[in-house]
């Protein structure tokens, strides 16, 4: 087992970082290319066109967190790993939206699961939105390339009880189940992804690519808010950015200027399509902000009869895709079954409840299960998803409305939860929902999920998978940037990030930003070097 | 709208149903709230440091975010949200209560400048008597409601057919629910060990400490 740290000793070293909180005057600097984002996207850029010998400025509205930070904390961890400190949700608060921001961005709290787009996915993009070349035999070397470049395999270790139930259940009935491969090198099992790797086994952003940028010149500026983009003619001259203070949250009042030939937008859904809005990049369509997609979540429950402690162990490793395209690409809404880890403060507040009711549920923890069932949207006409707009104070938010046919979606998906924790032996079951009540066996559960109201707030829905709102597309009067991430209007602008996929995505999506991002900034760089 | 309010309304409340619904958004509703609460001299300012004498929360923390009043709210709230699972000793109790509002005003710090407003607008509701009463129906000042009458207020919430009170009743038992639960000392009311001894003596981050 290693303990080495890379950010430690990099930061040892020399590597050109700057804590933004620190800064007293205003700045202007300059670089080949700047970089908005430093997650999924952001990273695999900046390592890929800092070796490739551009120079490069990496911007991150979080700060910079790592090894020595990271204590398996929960309420610490939330407060500083997490956009608007873990209390993100859709503009009607009906959707809490889990999202990271600091070094590393999502990656740094995400809990490694690691899938390839799937195959039908890419084939619709290729059919409806002109994406030919990102066809699956294309996608394969990229996703072959960043499954070594971030340790990529199958969870060989025994999955933890959580997890070991949704296989049980699956089995049961006779749905199919598979192993999840993760992202993670000499993984202690612990248990903790979500509040950052304690141990520096996660192979996501912030030790691989990160490191690998700044090893090669990149400067990274942290605590650094991009606030606007600035066009001359044609062309993006600069962008403003703002520091903030120590307390994370507000602005110090000092500015940043900087310039590039070529600036790559990775500030993921939400962030992107609010950085562009702010900037009024050329949009003559109307499509900056539109088709945002979330893989809305719903979950139940389960008090099983022995212990579970969900809280342990590596937090994904089973997943059913039974359900997910079992009804064509198109069909009425596929879901991806998966478990989530439950730690206290986590599980208290999704789990929703008060008074004694409340304890007595969270009394339970060590022997509550939990399956989360991930809804493909963005494939049907009665699925177009949400859109990003900006506040008074120009941050964006994401107004997304449940359609009917995401209602059917979550309503078979309760079902079917239920069915499998019940399958695997569980005691009783509850939904996530305002009404639900503790059921004691699958047929009263069933009765009676046909009968719960499906209702904003009630059902309570989550999101942890933002994409879209700068759509890819062949067609500028649908999309914002073509199959390489580079902006229809603006030549010195592309988007490497979640938020370029067309639709959802089906899985858990950060080796589709990986990949995508890999192989546009492999062209970016020919382009810029050339 | 199937799902109908299982509370029993007053022929009062009904006006405030429809006004509701009316189109005007839940937003536009409590901004307006807000701007008469401020109006009407609620605390509107962070509470600061507060002096002892004042209030039974620590004087050595100060506050960022959260008033007097609403203080004075949560400490009406958190014995209907958390209060079972509180031991019965007065001094124990009530150094949890103040602790967790403590932790309710770092955690909202760090949610930042525009759900920080969204929550203003509801204390203020809660805070503001016209509103306290005709939107909570919660008739005492909070500092006089009882246990019973705050978790009737919450169960109104909860169950009413309009979303706005249901984002309502989540907003305030989640962060609630997170502040108190979340915190080591009250890990051994969810079952939870904390993290593995082995693995914290065997990792640099906790030795350094
Ligand atoms: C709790 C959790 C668990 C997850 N689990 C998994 C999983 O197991 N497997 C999986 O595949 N995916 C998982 N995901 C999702 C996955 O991590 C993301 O889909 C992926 O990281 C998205 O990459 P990205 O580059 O689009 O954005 P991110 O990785 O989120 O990076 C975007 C960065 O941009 C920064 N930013 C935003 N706005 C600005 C601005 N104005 N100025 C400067 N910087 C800005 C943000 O702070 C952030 O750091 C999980 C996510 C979460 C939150």
């Amino acid at each position: 087992m290693s303990l080495t740290d890379r950010i430690a000793k990099g930061l040892e070293a020399g590597w050109k970082v700057t804590d933004a909180s620190t800064l007293t005057d205003n700045q202007t600097h300059e670089a080949d290319v700047v970089i908005i984002g430093t997650g999924a996207g952001g990273g695999t850029t900046a390592e890929i066109l800092a070796r490739a010998g551009l120079s490069v400025i990496l911007v991150e509205e979080g700060r910079l967190y790592y090894q020595k930070d990271f204590k398996m904390d929960e309420l610490t961890a939330y407060a500083s790993l997490y956009q608007e400190g873990m209390s993100r949700v859709t503009k009607d608060g009906a959707i809490a939206i889990l999202q990271g921001r600091c070094v590393g961005g999502s990656t740094t709290v995400n809990w490694t699961s690691s899938f390839r787009t799937p195959e039908p996915t890419l084939s619709y993009w290729a059919d409806n939105f002109g994406l030919e070349n990102l066809r699956p035999e294309a996608m394969k070397p990229w996703f072959d390339g960043r499954e070594e470049r971030h340790t990529v395999s199958p969870w060989l270790t025994d999955p933890n009880v959580n997890n070991d139930i949704l296989r049980q259940g699956c089995d049961k009935l006779g749905y199919s189940w598979n192993v999840i491969p993760r992202n993670v090198k000499g993984c202690w099992n612990l248990g903790y992804c979500g509040v950052g790797c304690p141990t520096n086994a996660k192979q996501g952003a912030l030790t691989t690519t990160i490191p690998g940028a700044l090893d090669n010149e990149a400067r990274l500026f942290h605590g650094l808010r991009a606030d606007k983009l600035v066009m001359k003619q044609d062309r993006i001259d600069h962008l403003v950015a703002s520091a903030m203070s120590a307390d994370t949250v507000t602005p110090s009042g000092v500015k940043v200027h900087l310039k590039a030939r070529h600036f790559v937008v990775a500030a993921s859904a939400i962030g992107s399509p609010g950085l562009l809005l702010r900037s009024d990049i050329p949009d003559p369509h109307h499509r900056i902000g539109k088709r945002s997609f979330i893989h809305p979540v719903n979950a139940t429950v389960a008090r099983m009869p022995e212990k579970v402690d969900p809280f342990y162990g590596a937090p994904q490793s089973i997943y059913s895709d039974e359900f997910n395209f079992r009804e064509g690409v198109d069909g009425p809404a596929g879901y991806k079954l998966e478990v989530p880890p439950l730690h206290p403060a986590m599980s208290s507040g999704v789990v929703p409840g008060h008074g004694e009711e409340q304890r007595d549920n969270l009394k339970q923890l060590p022997w509550m299960q939990s399956v989360i069932a991930l809804l493909r949207d963005g494939f049907h006409p009665d699925s177009p998803g949400g859109t990003v707009s900006l506040r008074d104070d120009g941050s964006p938010v994401l107004d997304y409305p449940v359609t009917d046919y995401l209602w059917d979606g979550l309503r078979r998906a309760f079902h079917t939860m239920a069915e499998i924790q019940f399958a695997a032996g569980a005691e009783q079951v509850r939904l996530m929902h305002l009404d639900s009540p503790w059921f004691n066996s699958w047929s009263e559960a069933r009765a009676a999920i046909d009968e719960l109201p499906m209702e904003l707030h009630r059902v309570r829905l989550f999101t942890a998978h933002q994409m879209g709102g700068c759509g890819m597309g062949e067609n500028p009067q649908q999309s914002v940037v073509n199959g390489f991430g580079e902006h229809h209007h603006v030549s010195n602008l592309s988007i490497h990030d979640a938020s370029i996929f067309p639709t959802s995505i089906g899985a858990n999506p950060q080796l589709s930003v990986y990949a995508l991002a890999a192989r546009n900034s492999t062209r970016l760089a020919g382009k810029l070097k050339g | 709208m199937s799902h109908l309010p299982h509370d029993q309304e007053s022929p009062s409340t009904i006006d405030r149903r429809s006004f509701l619904r009316a189109g005007l958004g839940g937003t536009l509703f409590l901004g307006t709230v807000s701007v008469t609460a401020g109006l009407s001299g609620c605390a509107t300012a962070p509470a600061g440091r507060l002096d002892a004498a004042d209030t039974p929360v620590d004087e050595g923390y100060r506050f960022q975010f959260l008033t007097r009043d609403d203080i004075e709210l949560f400490q009406a709230l958190l014995p209907a949200i958390v209060g079972p699972a509180l031991m019965e000793e007065p001094e124990p109790r009530r150094q949890a209560i103040a602790g967790t509002i403590e932790r309710i005003d770092q955690g909202i710090v760090q949610f930042g400048p525009a759900n920080q407003q969204e929550l203003r607008k509801l204390f203020d509701l809660l805070n503001f008597g016209l509103t306290r009463v005709t939107v909570a129906r919660v008739w005492s000042s909070w500092p006089n409601a009882t246990t019973a009458e705050v978790d009737a207020f919450l169960e109104r919430w909860r169950t009413s057919g309009i979303g706005l009170l249901n984002n309502g009743y989540i907003a305030l038992t989640k962060i609630s629910n997170v502040a108190f639960y979340g915190h080591p000392q009250h890990w051994h009311l969810s079952g939870y060990p904390g993290p593995p001894p082995w693995a914290m003596q065997a990792l640099p981050q906790f030795n350094n400490a």
